[in-house]
């Protein structure tokens, strides 16, 4: 205590200065407007470039927060992308017709993802159960034939290829004669239509159709051309080897077939 | 009015206010809108107080007498700090010019027994001192040094000058 007492004893001059000029910045300050003017200028300056610097660290403290922040604001973002949005408007298509009862009804979709081709080839549509969707329905592009459809969920559905070698499907041609066509699992552009009779004259570019039987697809929707014709010896039939008229694997819209009368018919199953 | 006394330096402090504040106010030259020449009385006054005056009361007179000064250049505080600092560099300009031999005790510096060239220096340090804090008050940021640097260069010369006169005048007559 002594000792401070004896500095400021000792430096009696000092202090006095100190406090002095303090006072006299004070005034200076507060009585001389261009001063005032700097001093204000100054301190902004001044506090401005503490409160970056503190708002900097504070920056680097918050940036967990912040980032979380930014994760939820582009999953929002992202969830608002047109290719992140599912259209809901059912476009179906029917004809209101006295003389017709309606029969089929078609629905438009989207081939929304497909398998990587291999002999088992599938894909998803962007329609399912909320738009009545239902297994064993199935999928026809403009002009011929798609696939079948598998397994429906609420929105979307796997639909199995017709280039899948579980595929059958019912097919004729324009003599009646009818048979079974699948797909043999190397060649896209080509199916195999078996148990045509083999006495049967079949000419290169007779055209393949639809049977209608299984009431998967519309009766006489063009399935392709026959190019050449095998018979099996044998079994007393022969196989058509069908050029498909379109490219099942690289069509994109496609069209999800409704039989209204698949339950009637279901009822008179073949008897044994 | 040269005396060591009390009544002589209230003396001093009223006729040295009064010819800074109605006589050298009114000297000030300069060119271009601005002026650069001023003439200051304060560090006379503060070289004038006696030797023996404790230094924090230096500081002190020293403040009045430029809050004075303040009160009629309409500038609060510019002099006020300028004098407060001439006041208090004083005890360290006086321990740079002291003589050989030391100031006699009770002694004012009022030029009865030193000599003018330890006058004139004397003067020049607080002038010197006062003149540069003034100024840098005034501007009140670095970034003027340049106008800083002008004014004391023109206005130092002509603040010895007329203090050296005033001392000169007044000798003969302590």
């Amino acid at each position: 205590m002594e000792q401070i007492l004896r500095i400021f004893y000792k430096n009696g001059s000092f202090f006095t200065f100190v406090g002095l000029q303090l006072l006299c910045l004070y005034l200076i300050v507060n009585f001389n407007s261009p001063q005032s003017a700097i001093a204000v200028e100054t301190a902004s300056i001044v506090t401005g470039s503490v409160k970056s610097g503190a708002g900097t660290v504070e920056g680097y403290l918050n940036l967990k927060e912040e980032n979380e922040i930014q994760r939820r604001e582009i999953a929002d973002l992202r969830s608002r992308l047109p290719e992140s949005g599912y259209s809901i408007a059912v476009e179906t298509d029917s004809v209101q017709d006295p003389a017709y009862a309606q029969r089929f009804i078609h629905l438009t979709a989207n081939v929304v993802n497909r398998s990587a081709y291999s002999p088992y080839n599938t894909l998803v549509i962007d329609r399912g159960k909320s738009q009545g969707v239902a297994a064993g329905q199935g999928v026809v592009g403009s002009e011929g034939l798609i696939g079948i459809v598998d397994k429906p969920t609420e929105n979307f559905s796997r639909v199995i290829s017709i280039l899948h070698r579980s595929t059958r499907i019912s097919a004729g041609l324009r003599n009646n004669a009818y048979g079974t066509l699948q797909w043999e699992g190397q060649d896209p552009r080509i199916m195999v239509l078996t148990d045509i009779a083999d006495f049967l004259t079949i000419e290169k570019g007779d055209t393949v159709f639809t049977t209608g039987f299984s009431n998967v697809f519309p009766t006489g929707q063009v399935i392709g051309t026959v190019e050449s014709s095998e018979v099996q010896a044998g079994t007393g039939s022969q196989n058509l080897i069908v050029k498909l008229i379109n490219d099942p694997l690289h069509t994109s819209s496609a069209l999800v077939v409704r039989d209204l009368f698949k339950e009637e018919l279901a009822k008179l199953k073949p008897l044994r | 009015m040269g005396g060591v006394d009390a009544a002589s330096n209230i003396i001093r402090f009223i006729v040295l206010l009064f010819l800074q504040v109605f006589v050298f106010r009114q000297v000030s030259l300069g060119w271009g809108g601005a002026e650069y020449v001023f003439v200051f009385l304060s560090p006379l006054f503060i070289a004038l107080l006696p030797l023996r005056t404790p230094k924090p009361l230096v500081v002190i007179i020293a403040f009045f007498f430029g809050l004075g000064v303040d009160f009629f250049y309409e500038s609060l505080g510019v002099h006020a700090a300028a004098a407060t600092f001439c006041g208090y560099i004083r005890q360290y300009v006086l321990s740079v010019l002291e003589p050989r031999d030391g100031y006699k005790v009770k002694a004012s510096p009022d030029g009865k027994d030193l000599s003018p060239s330890w006058w004139l220096s004397y003067l020049a340090y607080l002038v010197a001192g006062y003149t540069i804090f003034y100024f840098s008050m005034e501007a009140f940021s670095p970034v003027f040094w340049k106008q800083i640097i002008l004014k004391s260069l023109l206005t130092i010369p002509v603040s010895i000058l007329l203090c050296g006169v005033l001392v000169s005048f007044l000798r003969p007559r302590i």
